[in-house]
């Protein structure tokens, strides 16, 4: 747990790479905080919930989504695009035969689909589906490797 | 149509990039110790690999061979894969945060997976038509995305089975794998004579 605001706690996932394990990780870029290291990349992906159990800074808890919850998400990102990408393409293909029409409409499908995906993350989101939920108190040495 | 149709088949089973083109493998053993997260993973997976495919087969075509620019292949698809993944992640940010918060940690994992890259250097040996290129890459990230789910499913048995302690963790892992691969062989044929 990284903040408070009142009742919200916000919180940042724990990652490592490969790279971070090594001696040079300081100096290389990975342990920075600048453009595209992994601590910014964490930063990004900083969440909140409403504070649960009276926790403070620097504790550290175990989170959980909805067992379907990650399939969801996951469609709705990419198989969504993807498959109004691939049905224009095919359709462009059929009518026209030319591959610069196909690709066109490809990207044309491609833009819809994620503005489709935008619109189901939304109805997602509001039905709390998406959100990660506390589960509880980490034990010490626990880790999510 | 039914050119297209046999041709996926083929990208997705008889030579699925996983067991046996043997691409990816870092992410098959990875990753495939939850179905959940597999599938996640394979998803991913199969939109960068299609949509950097289609942005390879325009690059091989109105740049690389119009301008006798061959040698760049490589160099240019890593380029045009590291490329189609950062787009992919600000796409995601920009469509839907909480997405985001819960796919985003695959996406950098798919820079360095080899099958994308090896996806995109096969379609160019193929010389095929943009739609024939797209729907080949597309199989056989569906390919890759059914051998992640698979593996990941026996692996969720496999935590819960009795193995020797020798044999626990990874090297059950690989004997399952080599296993699976040899069932695959099937969809290429079996010779009897």
């Amino acid at each position: 747990m990284v903040r408070v605001d009142g009742g919200v706690a916000w919180f940042e996932p724990e990652q490592t790479t490969s790279c971070g394990h090594c001696a040079s990780s300081a100096v290389c870029g990975t342990g920075a905080n600048g453009i595209g290291s992994i601590a910014s990349r964490i930063e990004l992906r900083r969440f909140s919930l409403e504070n649960p159990a009276g926790l403070r800074v620097g504790e550290r808890v175990v989170v959980g989504v909805d067992d379907r919850a990650l399939i969801k998400g996951a469609l709705t990102a990419y198989a969504l695009p993807l498959l109004t990408a691939l049905t224009a393409g095919g359709l462009a293909q059929g009518a026209v035969g030319s591959d610069l029409v196909t690709m066109a409409a490809m990207v044309s499908g491609l833009i819809f689909g994620l503005a489709m995906a935008r619109i189901a993350a939304r109805r997602l989101s509001r039905r709390g589906e998406l959100a990660p939920r506390f589960l509880r108190r980490a034990s010490p040495g626990e880790s999510c490797g | 149509m039914k050119d297209f149709a046999l041709m996926m088949i083929g990208a997705a089973l008889v030579n699925n990039v996983i067991l046996a083109r043997f691409l990816g493998l870092c992410s098959f053993m990875g990753v495939t110790t939850r179905i959940d997260t597999a599938a996640g993973m394979g998803l991913a997976t199969t939109f960068v690999i299609t949509v950097s495919s289609m942005a390879d087969w325009a690059v091989q075509h109105y740049l690389l061979d119009a301008y006798g620019l061959g040698y760049l292949r490589t160099v240019t698809f890593i380029l045009v894969i590291a490329s189609a993944v950062q787009f992919t992640e600000l796409t995601i940010r920009k469509v839907s945060p909480s997405l985001f918060q819960m796919l985003g940690i695959y996406l950098p994992l798919i820079t360095t997976n080899c099958a994308v890259l090896g996806v995109a250097l096969l379609l160019v040996e193929g010389h095929m038509s943009f739609i024939g290129s797209t729907l080949f890459a597309f199989a056989s990230s569906l390919g890759y995305s059914l051998v992640m789910v698979i593996f990941a499913g026996l692996r969720e048995r496999l935590a819960l089975a009795q193995v020797p302690r020798l044999f626990a963790g990874p090297p059950i892992a690989f004997i399952v794998a080599s296993l699976l691969a040899m069932a695959f062989m099937g969809f290429s044929g079996i010779s009897t004579g």
